[in-house]
């Protein structure tokens, strides 16, 4: 059943891996246009095998095809072959179920993943024939709309959106689609309609914003009008056993990134590492029952005939019963040939019978993230592993029979030294040291252990949102000093261009002025940022000289703790005054507890769920 | 344990589903399914599937085998309705068989191709001129560089079908386990001869054995 334009199928004989663009998966949702009230255009900015690969898009496809008037098709960002083939042609971009062109949805929505994912959806915009900025948009169709977590700050984006959705989106998004209905049938204009949302939880309207600025550059204030809240709270969705989850999604047919079974046990995260923006955004952590998450593990199965699931979150060694529910998932999982794997592990709760429940894993090597290397430097992070846990839990897994290892790195960490640095390639050494001090370790097989260090970006809502990321000469430094200092022949080291990290962070911490930035971008044809052959660093630094902004201001400068953020009216429940106090304590080498330890009160009791309300 | 033989076609979007995601598609349409089939052994088991021969990226084919292993004797007219409700829309079980020939009986492919085009009657003329030269040499492309390549040993035309803005050719290839020939080739040799790039529409009607009876 062929679905997409009939222009298209001549140069689907002239691009690669044309199953991305022809839709008619199995469990894929197909409608009637002509019968529906809402129609949403899910937009995933990168390519349909990683689109494809993602969890959100799942749920929110499931939740908003259960209702009957809506209809939620699925679009990818075309890779640059089929997109040269469709300029060519004049092609609009389209739906996979419908194939009808993105500029006849009512919503158009975009996940907001990563920051280098921009300029695609612009791009995606460009292709549709949409307009790219809000106020061109005078009618009360083509909603643009986004969530994810770059939402928290979206100001780079706050010109072309309609509506950021901020927090859990599975009821939100609804609620907008409904409201959105109400008002076509009332013939309501676009801003009554976008007033309107903007008193629904989770939802920021940027144009109901007026932000002025310093002489300096910085944020002077941000003023809402027309009755928008002054401060804007994400939406969090408490009891996540009542929450909604798909039973069934659209089978790709070709072979997708995580092409398997994947099911979210819990979510928000209980260790409050102090780089990491998800730790804090999806607070509070809040679990699903051993039978719920069974049942949808079942159903899923039942339904997709994948033999392979994923139990997905954060950190799901964390599950507060994760032997319990290995075993009751093993039941059935065994007997049907189905396979469980775990995405995340933690250095310390990696154990041999762990490993013996989930038997993926040993497809490949093991991957554990110290993220650094001295324990000082690990101290100022609060990732609470110390190298005692690390060389156990290496030395296990050799006994077990595993010689490849892998271990994830950050560089340009707060007050990280030469030192701190070299400290990696020494934990990389002790590593290769253990595996021959080790007399149960596989014979024959020499050991690999390969380190990997990314440059670190600091984030809004995290005690590191006021640090100054190294400049990129520091960066390339300290990547010198372990490119020439490694110890050893069994370890390799490798790391991440500075460049993808340093765009990363002007936009991770940007304001609306920057808009103009990415409006240029798009027009002069950037898109993919994440993929190295379609990077081009020194035509991005040309765009920033022609809007006349420094990206060092927005990257590389330290902020005061008085200063005001873009992201300021933004709220996640950690508050301000906890992240200060944090970075304080970072500064200081000093650690927190972890949520099952101690409550540090940062804000998330607010939601009154998961772990905040919970006797530990 | 038994062998058979699943019959089935491959069309619409599913055409574009390469070899080894094929594999995959069929392998979670019998997981659903429920047959009884048989898995290697080994430290990750799958179901066992051997397929006649891959077909090309962007060809539709209507009569494709692979065959399965079953644990259990059972009806294979209801094994081949159980497996067709679990595949996706545009690959469609024909039948279930028991299997007559081996796998590398297969010789040959009975090929349609249907070129859009302006001038049918011109297109026809410019096959006949190409097919009727001594040798017909293309660049064969492949992942270890180009290289030329005669097909004119390999093709024979069998009917051709002169429509308003369409022509049907009807040819037999080579198409074995020794090598196959894509027909995409005589479209690369009409480029390469005429400077004209046709588009066609590639169907595998069927699979034939060496004295060009239908494979079983």
């Amino acid at each position: 059943m062929k679905m997409y334009p009939k222009e298209v199928e001549k140069i689907l004989q002239k691009v690669q891996k044309p199953g991305r663009y022809v839709g008619g998966e199995t469990h894929s949702v197909v409608k009637n246009k002509d019968e529906v009230d809402v129609r949403f255009a899910f937009c995933f900015p990168d390519i349909y095998e990683i689109g494809m690969s993602h969890l959100g898009i799942k749920i929110l496809y499931g939740a908003m095809n259960q209702v009957p008037y809506f209809w939620c098709e699925r679009v990818f960002a075309p890779w640059v072959d089929m997109e040269q083939e469709m300029l060519k042609r004049n092609i609009p971009l389209y739906a996979l179920e419908s194939g009808s062109p993105v500029k006849d949805f009512d919503f158009i929505g975009f996940t907001l993943q990563y920051e280098l994912s921009y300029t695609n959806i612009l791009n995606m915009l460009k292709l549709s024939g949409i307009p790219l900025r809000s106020k061109d948009r005078p009618d009360l169709f083509n909603i643009v709309v986004a969530g994810g977590p770059c939402a928290c700050n979206p100001e780079p984006l706050a010109d072309f959106f309609d509506i950021f959705f901020l927090g859990d989106g599975e009821e939100v998004d609804i609620e907008v689609m409904e409201l959105y209905r109400q008002c076509k049938k009332t013939g309501a204009s676009k801003d009554e309609f976008l007033m309107r949302a903007a008193q629904i939880e989770g939802v920021y309207v940027p144009s109901l914003y007026d932000v002025e600025y310093n002489q300096d550059g910085t944020v002077k204030s941000c003023i809402p009008k027309e009755g928008a809240p002054a401060k804007v709270c994400k939406r969090n969705v408490n009891n996540m056993d009542s929450a909604y989850f798909p039973e069934t999604f659209p089978v790709p047919l070709i072979e997708v990134i995580h092409d398997r079974v994947s099911v979210e046990v819990l979510r928000g995260c209980i260790r409050g590492c102090r780089f990491c923006q998800a730790g804090f955004l999806y607070r509070p952590f809040r679990e699903k029952s051993i039978e719920t998450i069974d049942r949808q593990c079942q159903a899923l199965c039942a339904s997709t005939g994948y033999d392979e699931i994923s139990l997905s979150s954060l950190s799901t060694s964390d599950y507060s019963s994760l032997n319990e529910l290995l075993d009751y998932l093993h039941r059935w999982t065994e007997t049907e040939k189905v396979s469980l794997s775990l995405p995340s592990l933690r250095v310390d709760n990696f154990s041999p019978e762990l490993m013996e429940r989930v038997n993926s894993v040993r497809k490949s090597g093991l991957t554990f993230a110290p993220e650094a290397g001295s324990q000082r430097m690990r101290d100022v992070i609060n990732k609470n592993v110390t190298e005692e846990e690390l060389l156990r839990t290496v030395n296990v897994a050799f006994t077990e029979g595993w010689t490849r290892i892998k271990l994830y790195f950050m560089i340009g960490l707060p007050t990280e030294t030469i030192d701190d640095v070299l400290a990696i390639l020494d934990l990389g050494k002790k590593v290769v040291d253990a595996f021959y001090a080790n007399k149960e370790k596989p014979r024959g097989k020499p050991v690999e252990v390969s380190l990997s260090a990314a440059a670190f970006v600091p984030k809004p809502f995290t005690p590191f949102q006021w640090f100054g990321q190294d400049t990129m000469e520091l960066l390339h430094e300290k990547q010198y000093e372990l490119k020439t200092n490694n110890p050893s022949r069994r370890v390799s080291v490798s790391y991440h261009g500075a460049e993808t990290s340093f765009l990363e962070a002007v936009f991770a911490r940007g304001d609306r002025r920057l808009c103009a930035v990415l409006e240029k971008a798009v027009e002069q044809g950037f898109h993919f940022d994440s993929w190295d052959e379609c990077f081009d660093f020194n035509r991005w630094m040309e765009l920033f000289k022609l809007c006349g902004l420094d990206p060092v201001f927005y990257a590389n400068r330290t902020r005061g703790f008085d200063e005001i953020f873009p992201w300021d009216h933004l709220d996640y429940g950690v508050r301000k005054e906890f992240l200060i106090e944090e970075c304080k304590r970072a500064y200081e080498g000093l650690t927190t507890p972890n949520c099952l330890e101690k409550c540090s009160n940062c804000g998330a009791a607010c939601y009154k769920g998961g772990i905040c309300i919970e006797n530990r | 344990m038994k062998t058979v033989r699943v019959w089935f076609s491959k069309t619409g979007v599913a055409k574009y589903i390469s070899h080894l995601d094929l594999t995959r598609c069929m392998s979670r349409a019998l997981k659903l399914s429920k047959l009884p089939v048989w898995y290697t052994e080994g430290f990750n088991p799958h179901i066992y599937m051997t397929f006649a021969m891959p077909l090309s990226l962007g060809v539709e084919g209507l009569r494709e085998c692979m065959d399965i292993r079953l644990t259990e004797d059972m009806e294979l007219s209801a094994a081949a309705r159980q497996l067709a409700e679990h595949l996706p829309k545009d690959i469609s079980v024909l039948e279930i068989t028991e299997p007559v020939l081996s796998f590398d009986a297969t010789a040959f492919a009975e090929y349609e191709l249907c070129f859009d085009s302006k001038d049918p009657q011109a297109l026809a003329d410019v096959l006949d001129e190409i097919l009727s030269l001594d040798s017909i040499i293309v660049m064969k492309h492949s992942k270890k560089g180009d290289k030329e390549f005669d097909i004119k040993p390999h093709f024979a035309l069998l009917d051709k079908q002169i429509e308003p803005v369409l022509l049907r050719v009807k040819l037999q290839s080579s198409c074995s386990q020794e090598g196959s020939v894509n027909p995409s080739l005589l479209l690369e040799a009409v480029k390469q001869y005429k400077g004209l790039e046709p588009y066609a529409e590639i169907t595998r009607i069927k699979l034939l054995a060496k004295d060009f009876s239908d494979m079983r």
